[in-house]
């Protein structure tokens, strides 16, 4: 049970969230916003969003905007 | 199209072409439509060296045009456009852009404006690196600038559209013998005739939809300036664009730096932000969830409903395919709606194309007016640019007005009958279609909320100190659409912003609170200081800011400053080096922006502003005005002042704990004024002083008197 994180397989377990996944990446980098297949979801909702099985991750490095 | 016009010529200048040499053309073109007069004026080292061009060459001929007394509908009011030496180049991305500045119907004062589209390049290839119109005509005129026939031309006009979406569509035809690629058109509509927020529309051919698509110079009113002059059109003609059309010095080495940050763009993009697909309609869910997308007059920075125009939902709305502003360009980001049908107004019932919208767009005509439907966003983004009207200001003054007549200080027997409250789509529209047709209550919102404010406390009897709180403008512009109640540093972005609260200058809100940055006092001022110069060299230079940070390279996280995205900062400086043939690093690339940054100020002192009471913002920027706003945030707002402040809150009310927290934020934002303006060389009053202008080489005798007449010597 795979999915893949910025291209690259990743196993995936039951239950996992975005938070999750980021405890468990060691990256001390503080992200804010990450991306799931098409949608975008930010820190806020990071504990509360799981990633599906398959699914494409994107961490977004930063958001510049304007 | 069937339309009988007609144009005749009443003024034609044929020119030499210059040969372009390392990103100039060592020129300017002066019209002057009241004689009518068109020359050419040189451009020499000094003007290079210290304003480099863009926003620099600009307030360079605007300084020298108006005097001190010149208001915006005097004939001596300019109208200047230029893109920059990197303007033009086809394989480094987002190199196309023109800034346009003027003296703004809403300030006052200097207002400038960047804008994509071919206009800039086009005009710099023709033998111009800048244009400076002024005059007035009681008959409408087009200005034709042709580099392939070498000759500028002025026609009188009869029988064109007043809108720019049919306007330019026809002047690119008139004009391309064929080839409409070679044709930019600038414009604007009847909604710039009509209010003081005109905006002009720059277009660039689409070859693949076959269509003139437009790119808004938006900020300020510059359109209004236009249409006031009696300007229909300024039409610019070249040929095919290539990298050695701009001469830069080293064509390898920009070949090396392009192609480096184009193919960057092109692997990351898909992986972040995804702007070639979606824009930047990604930032409307992010905002609110982070609770910084304006609603309802910024009185709030969420809403359930703003999935419904997020970046989900335009994703599946936006016609597929390239949408880029400028030859080559892999952000590409411009994007639209096709076969798009209104529910309203002129073009009712028809299918037209529309151009965005854009985040600025989706806020400012969305959510702030309390409007969750994407469709109805896109209408008022299609009428906007139509009619010549600035998304921003018309979202924001219609908001402001929304706001007012929900509290009761203005009513249908003002507005004649429209129920003009927050979500009420069809009246949101309504006020559109009224500033196009400069009638009814639209009429007045189309003068800005300045104005507003003052109409409603003369003839109305409304509050004048609430609407001070609530009506959202600095010194007369309209905020764009980010709240900044719990970021100090982006209060400071916009209020201490040189043409007033636009996000251009200083995006600092999500580096302050969401990535904390800048969790020091120093820092936030700190941050005030390089920001707006990196944004400033873009304007300067021709250039798009958005390569520069918002397509970030994956290591970029792991250097020292990740804010500054320092590697694109280096290849932006080699960029510069490959084109002009001037060696420059980084911190070259600040004092450049420097000398235009502060130039700009003084400026502003010029024309009676500039000052250190012309940098405040209303109190709703910087915290809650009401005591619904206090509540809907009351955790926060009782943390602060309990930790922050040591305030005993036990049996406080609302409003008095408003009112505490009112003084501690009112007071922290001019410490940082008073930190930003010691940052920036500047007096306690926020004047550049002696040595800052001494050091910047913009000691001109007649910079020097007016700093002196400022007590500055």
């Amino acid at each position: 049970m795979m999915f893949r994180i910025n291209g690259k397989q990743r196993s995936w377990y039951e239950g996992m969230t975005v938070a999750d996944l980021i405890r468990d990446l060691d990256d001390s980098h503080h992200y804010a916003v990450v991306r799931i297949n098409d949608t975008h979801v930010s820190r806020p909702y990071f504990e509360k969003t799981l990633i599906p099985e398959n699914s494409e991750v994107f961490l977004i490095p930063l958001i510049a905007g304007g | 199209m069937n339309l009988e016009y007609k144009m005749e010529s009443v003024k034609t200048f044929y020119y030499d072409r210059p040969i372009i040499e390392k990103g100039y053309a060592n020129q300017t073109l002066f019209v002057d439509i009241s004689v009518p007069d068109i020359s050419v004026k040189p451009v020499d080292e000094i003007m290079k060296e210290v304003f480099i061009g863009g926003k620099g060459f600009d307030l360079w001929l605007l300084w020298h045009a108006v005097k001190s007394s010149t208001k915006w509908t005097d004939p001596d009011n300019a109208i200047c456009i230029s893109s920059g030496p990197m303007g033009g180049t086809p394989l480094y991305p987002g190199s196309g852009k023109s800034i346009v500045t003027t003296i703004s119907p809403l300030t006052g004062s200097v207002i400038d404006s960047n804008v994509g589209g071919y206009f800039g390049p086009y005009l710099k290839f023709s033998g111009f690196d800048a244009l400076e119109v002024k005059g007035k005509t009681e008959k409408d005129i087009v200005i034709l600038i042709d580099g392939i026939d070498e000759k500028v031309e002025i026609l009188e006009t009869s029988g064109l559209p007043n809108d720019s979406y049919d306007l330019s569509a026809i002047l690119t035809e008139h004009f391309a013998q064929g080839k409409p690629r070679h044709i930019s058109v600038v414009s604007t509509g009847p909604g710039a005739k009509n209010t003081r927020m005109g905006c002009l529309n720059f277009t660039w051919y689409d070859l693949k939809r076959k269509r003139a698509r437009y790119k808004q110079a938006g900020r300020g009113g510059i359109g209004s300036v236009l249409a006031d002059k009696g300007i229909k059109a300024i039409v610019a003609r070249w040929d095919t664009v290539k990298v050695d059309t701009n001469n830069p010095a080293d064509k390898n080495a920009l070949k090396t730096v392009g192609r480096k940050h184009s193919k960057e763009i092109v692997e990351l993009d898909p992986k972040q932000n995804e702007m070639a697909t979606i824009g930047t309609t990604h930032l409307v869910t992010i905002m609110n969830d982070f609770d910084l997308l304006p609603t309802n007059n910024f009185q709030y920075g969420n809403h359930p409903e703003a999935v419904n125009v997020g970046q989900e939902v335009y994703r599946r709305i936006f016609d597929a395919g390239y949408d880029g502003c400028w030859t080559g360009c892999t952000v590409a980001c411009s994007h639209g709606v096709k076969d798009f049908v209104p529910l309203t107004g002129p073009y009712k019932g028809t299918k037209v194309f529309v151009d965005g919208p854009e985040y600025e767009t989706i806020a400012g005509c969305g959510s702030n007016l309390g409007i969750f439907d994407p469709h109805t966003i896109v209408e008022m983004n299609f009428y906007c640019d139509a009619y010549g009207l600035d998304t921003i200001s018309v979202g924001t003054s219609i908001a402001f007005a929304m706001e007012c007549f929900e509290m009761g200080l203005v009513d249908e027997t003002h507005t004649r009958g429209i129920h003009l409250s927050f979500g009420n789509r069809l009246a949101a529209l309504e006020m559109v279609h009224q500033m196009a047709e400069g009638d009814g209550f639209g009429l007045i919102v189309g003068q800005g909320v300045r104005q507003m404010k003052s109409i409603f406390a003369r003839d109305y009897k409304a509050d004048p100190h609430i609407m001070q709180d609530i009506g959202m403008e600095a010194k007369g512009l309209e905020f764009s659409e980010y709240m900044t109640k719990e970021s100090l540093a982006q209060q400071g972005g916009y209020g201490l912003a040189l043409k007033g609260p636009q996000h251009d200058e200083a995006w600092l809100i999500f580096l302050d609170m969401v990535h904390n940055f800048m969790p020091t006092f120093e820092q936030k001022a700190e941050a005030l200081h390089w920001f707006p110069m990196f944004r400033t060299w873009f304007g300067l230079c021709g250039l798009c800011k958005l390569p520069w940070n918002d397509i970030i390279p994956e290591d970029n996280k792991d250097t020292p400053e990740p804010a500054k995205v320092m590697k694109h900062v280096e290849w932006y400086a080699e960029y510069y080096t490959a084109v002009t043939g001037k060696e420059t690093t980084p911190d070259g690339i600040i004092r450049m922006s420097e000398a235009v940054y502060n130039f700009q100020r003084i400026f502003n002192l010029k024309m009676g502003f500039g000052q250190r009471d012309h940098d405040d913002i209303p109190y709703r920027a910087v915290g809650p005005v009401k005591p619904i706003e206090y509540e809907s945030r009351h955790e926060r707002y009782d943390k602060e002042l309990v930790e922050k402040h040591h305030v005993d809150i036990t049996g406080m009310d609302t409003e008095e704990k408003s009112r505490r927290l009112r003084k501690f934020r009112e007071a922290l934002y001019e410490e940082l004024k008073d930190a930003v303006y010691k940052r920036r060389g500047w007096t306690a009053n926020g004047i550049p002083t002696l040595e800052t202008v001494t050091r910047l080489g913009i000691d001109f005798p007649d910079v020097l008197e007016l700093l002196k007449a400022h007590g500055v010597e």
